[in-house]
């Protein structure tokens, strides 16, 4: 019966093929991830902070800008709180000055925003993004996600997950050598 | 008599069938609204935070944040294709639910068309060749020894 | 204690696959039937390595042993009792463990059943084979997947209980057990079909010793899918049953090779035929239940189960390799064997209808696998990620889905070797009657668009055909023609049917709309009226819930629900349904009001006949049951040939024309 055969020799290099194509898959974890926005300037994003100020991210032009996606609710984004207090300690007006956090809440209330940060500590601006409108505009999955945009305003990175201050510093580092 | 009573059921029957579907089928045209619109959109678009489920379907979130969007820019004037086109430069081609046909992507549409292409040839040179077996005549060598074969076990 | 007892048992599991796998080889090799009898003793002994194992991890859950990680991770002192037990199957190492407790039942069952047997080399391969796979699975449990592991460091004094979605409904506790009977079941026809193979006996004698354990498994699956859709509505709050999700297809993959054996094997029966098909789909459906499990285990595509990543992925993916290889490479080497003396007269007969059944089947079952795995193989390959959802499958599966209706219909009207067009015209005058006057129905109740109308007619048309075929049997043999193979597949076709309409109707012509209201005021969406009184918060055992009082159309007050568990992340919504029989209000909790006075905003969808796709897989569940009781004559398992076969149910004679 040839043709059993031959099918069967076909089904089997097919099985094959899925099988390695499979075992060479990382199963779902990645950090510095891609997005269509590497490389164009960043979104303009218009928002409130928890005190009601309008905050827009073109007044941070002339430094990096660490957008941070967070909730209260999101156990990761607990975790990466103290890197990025590090390196909002390092990097911001008290520092070298040249880079500022900008957290932007996803999903979450403003006062439990507050209630994370009074707890944690941490002096850097929390936009409130109530209608989802920043998340949309940079194409946010999920918190914790952070991009990082050049002094020009150019997004040179998307972290999905968390972050470490070492992470970020040498992320920037590159960044500034290639400029 | 029987033979013939049945033929005219048939066309009948036939007849009674097409015109419910051109009924079913006709005044499907109509303008859709602004609600109707925006869920056929949504309809085509993931919901970013959620697994498998479209942004019209889900009430998370980032779903009525798409919906929303989605609504501004129709009243904007916005084509669904241009709408569509602004997500994927936020989000990814990953967003659409249903994958572009041009590119690599394209097979998921044309390896279907072409199993099946290949299943109903198959099947048609099964039948011809069932044919052909039929029509030989006296018995060939192989199939005394399949016959001895089946005797001897 | 548990975990020593637990481990203990998963070890003695192991011991016993292997010395079972030992013994039965080197019995069939010396031909000794010494050995081979003592082989069922570790069946025996496998099954209680199993029941012990689950046990202690029983005992472990409802005394909140929390030494155990297993329990640590996925279980709560708050968690009510039922849910506690359920808690063993709601995560990965626990589910293995249901898995082996199932697998071993099953082949202690087998065992059992064919005791008379067991010196027999064909039943001696399929124990073997089924040994092996119980040898995997135990192994899991030893290596990666291992349920009793001990909680490194002190002990947690509490768990964070299991995921909130898997302990909002009863439900829960039914739908992975029952889908395990099937998922697991189909392992019986497969390690025969191994050993038919082997021993290269392919006539249909281990075919026809192995039906009613194939049926099993089939209508357990079917079964365990429905109330996967049931549990998905009722639960998951977006208000659909069907997402074309991977963990839904991977459940459905094997269920559409199943059933395309379970027809095609009645090929083989009758003239000996599509043996290759049959091996394979069989092969196929085995396989496709293990890379089911990989895919949905491992963490390599996302979806609302699948749990966590972990060490077992490639340990599947290495036995879905292993499996595929062998069965495929058996084939190849028995082709020989396998081919089929007769031949098919026309394709207008029974054998052609069911050979068109497997092509579409197998068509299925390539869309639904290629749309899974399709986004990792671009990614792999250029790096992309793109997404296949639910326009893709809808759209893909909808004709092929037509086209099974169409065969539905015409099928069991069919004779054996040729049909006529005049035999047609008579048989098939009734259903298409009712065929006609379905599509006339839908039109008439305001039902538009071509696709879902075709599936009403179609439904109609397949309706009609399981229903004749019913009437002339119970008219023959009153009662009796409803049991039996043929009958109980008619009954599970109209239950089939059922599903499909339902389907049809309720994913096509549902209304899904939101409605902020204050306490007090009502709006109407397609056709009823929500009113909103008020809100209610409550405290259970294991949540926290705010509840919104809404009374549909002047009756029964429902409470959709947005429920925060303690150690869980957002908010989980739980919908409230108004079930009818012609239609369903579906209400969420898409907003809680903040305090008692303000607006809530609620979510309502009205979709039609969702009721009957429940009431349809009882249908088929019932069909299933009447199957597998044994018709009129039992028949004697016998070689295939093209001659005449002595018939169990026999065909209607064609009518004479008067």
């Amino acid at each position: 019966m040839r043709v059993a055969r031959w099918a069967a020799v076909a089904v089997a290099m097919v099985m094959v093929g899925l099988v390695a194509l499979l075992a060479t898959r990382d199963a779902s974890r990645n950090t510095a991830a891609a997005s269509p926005l590497i490389s164009k300037p960043a979104p303009e994003v218009i928002a409130p902070d928890l005190d009601g100020t309008t905050i827009r991210l073109s007044q941070y032009r002339g430094r990096y800008v660490v957008l941070n996606f967070f909730a209260s609710w999101c156990v990761p984004c607990a975790r990466e709180h103290d890197d990025l207090q590090r390196f909002a300690t390092r990097h911001g007006a008290s520092g070298t000055g040249d880079a500022q956090v900008v957290a932007v809440l996803f999903d979450d209330e403003p006062a439990e925003a507050r209630a994370f940060f009074e707890e944690r500590g941490g002096d850097w601006p929390v936009l409130v993004d109530s209608r989802g409108k920043v998340a949309l505009d940079f194409g946010v999955r999920g918190p914790p996600e952070s991009f990082v945009v050049d002094p020009d305003g150019v997004v040179v990175a998307r972290i999905v997950g968390e972050v470490t201050d070492t992470g970020l510093d040498r992320l920037i580092a590159q960044v500034e050598a290639e400029r | 008599m029987r033979a013939r009573a049945q033929r005219v059921s048939w066309v009948v029957l036939g007849a009674v069938f097409v015109f419910a579907l051109v009924v079913g089928t006709a005044g499907d045209r109509a303008p859709r609204t602004e609600t109707e619109r925006v869920r056929a959109v949504a309809s085509s678009v993931r919901c970013p935070t959620c697994r498998g489920l479209s942004a019209a379907e889900s009430d998370a979130r980032a779903a009525q944040a798409v919906r929303d969007e989605i609504r501004d820019r129709i009243r904007a004037g916005e084509s669904d294709a241009e709408i569509r086109a602004y997500l994927v430069s936020r989000y990814g081609e990953d967003i659409l639910l249903k994958p572009r046909a041009s590119g690599i992507a394209a097979l998921v549409w044309v390896l279907p068309v072409v199993a099946v292409a290949l299943g109903l040839s198959g099947v048609a040179a099964a039948f011809r060749s069932w044919r052909r077996q039929r029509a030989t005549g006296p018995p060939t060598d192989e199939d005394r020894a399949l016959v001895d074969a089946a005797l001897s076990r | 204690m548990n975990a020593v007892v637990g481990q203990g048992a998963v070890l003695l599991g192991v011991l016993t696959a292997a010395g079972g796998i030992v013994t039965l080889a080197l019995g069939l090799r010396r031909r000794s039937g010494v050995l081979l009898d003592g082989a069922t003793r570790y069946s025996a002994l496998l099954l209680f390595a199993a029941v012990v194992a689950v046990v202690a991890m029983e005992r472990a859950l409802l005394t909140d042993d929390f030494s155990l990680q297993f329990v640590a991770d996925n279980s709560a002192r708050a968690t009510p009792l039922l849910y506690k037990v359920a808690t063993m199957w709601a995560a990965l190492e626990g589910s293995i463990l249901l898995w082996g407790l199932v697998l071993s039942g099953y082949i202690a069952a087998v065992t059992w059943c064919f005791r008379d047997r067991r010196r027999d080399p064909l039943f001696g391969w399929a124990l073997l084979a089924a040994f092996a796979v119980a040898l995997f699975f135990f192994g899991l449990m030893v290596g990666p997947a291992n349920p009793f592991e001990r909680v490194a460091g002190a002990m947690p004094a509490d768990g964070p209980g299991p995921n909130p979605l898997l302990q909002n409904h009863p439900l829960m506790a039914a739908h992975p057990p029952m889908l395990y009977l099937g998922y697991v079941g189909f392992t019986v026809p497969f390690a025969f079909a191994i050993g038919a193979l082997v021993t290269g006996r392919l006539d249909d004698a281990w075919l026809t010793a192995t039906r009613r354990w194939t049926l099993f498994a089939w209508g357990f699956l079917a079964t365990g899918i429905v109330l996967g859709a049931w549990w998905s509505y009722e639960v998951l709050g977006w208000g659909g049953f069907w997402a074309w999700d991977p963990v839904e297809n991977a459940s459905f993959l094997p269920w559409l090779t199943g059933t395309a054996y379970l027809h095609s094997v009645m090929v083989q029966e009758r003239r000996g035929m599509l043996r290759v098909w049959n091996l394979s789909l069989l092969l196929a459906t085995f396989s496709l239940t293990i890379l089911g499990t990989f895919l949905t285990r491992s963490g390599v595509l996302d979806s609302v189960h699948a749990f966590t990543e972990s060490g077992i992925g490639p340990a599947l993916l290495g036995f879905f390799a292993v499996v595929t290889l062998v069965g495929v490479g058996l084939i190849g080497w028995r082709g020989d064997r396998l081919r089929a003396p007769g031949t098919m007269d026309s394709p207008l007969s029974r054998e052609g209808a069911f050979l068109a059944n497997n092509v579409l089947f197998a068509a299925f079952a390539f869309v639904v696998l290629l749309g899974t795995v399709f986004p990792l193989v671009v990614e792999a390959i250029d790096g992309d990620r793109i997404s296949v959802g639910r326009p893709y499958f809808d759209g893909m599966t909808a004709p092929i889905g037509l086209a099974l209706l169409f065969l539905m219909a015409v099928a069991p009207v069919l004779p054996w070797r040729k049909a006529s067009t005049s035999l047609l015209r008579e048989r098939l005058l009734w259903p298409a009657r009712c065929g006609a006057a379905s599509v006339v129905l839908a039109v008439l109740l305001g039902a538009r668009g071509l696709q879902p109308l075709l599936g009403f007619g179609l439904g109609g048309f397949a309706a009609g055909a399981a229903l004749r075929q019913l009437a002339i049997a119970f008219r023959r043999q009153g009662w009796r023609g409803l049991v039996g193979r043929t009958n109980g597949g008619m009954i599970a076709h109209l239950g089939l049917v059922l599903v499909a309409v339902a389907f049809t109707a309720a994913s096509t012509y549902g209304h899904r709309s939101e409605v902020r209201l204050r306490p007090g005021e009502s709006a109407v969406v397609a056709g009823h009226r929500v009113t909103y009184e008020g809100r209610a918060v409550r405290s259970y055992e294991n949540r926290r819930a705010i509840e919104a009082a809404v009374r549909v159309d002047g009756g029964r007050v429902y409470r959709p629900a947005l429920s925060t568990f303690p150690f869980a992340t957002q908010a989980i919504g739980t919908p409230s349904v108004r079930t009818g029989v012609f239609e369903d209000v579906y209400l969420t909790l898409v907003v809680a009001p903040r305090g008692a006075d303000d607006a809530a905003v609620i979510g309502v969808a009205v979709q039609p006949l969702v009721v009957w796709l429940w009431i349809g897989g009882l249908v088929i569940a019932l069909g299933t049951a009447l199957a597998a009781v044994p018709g009129q004559r039992r028949r004697l398992p016998t070689s295939p040939a093209s001659a005449p076969v002595p018939v169990e149910e026999r065909e209607p004679e064609p009518v004479v024309a008067s």
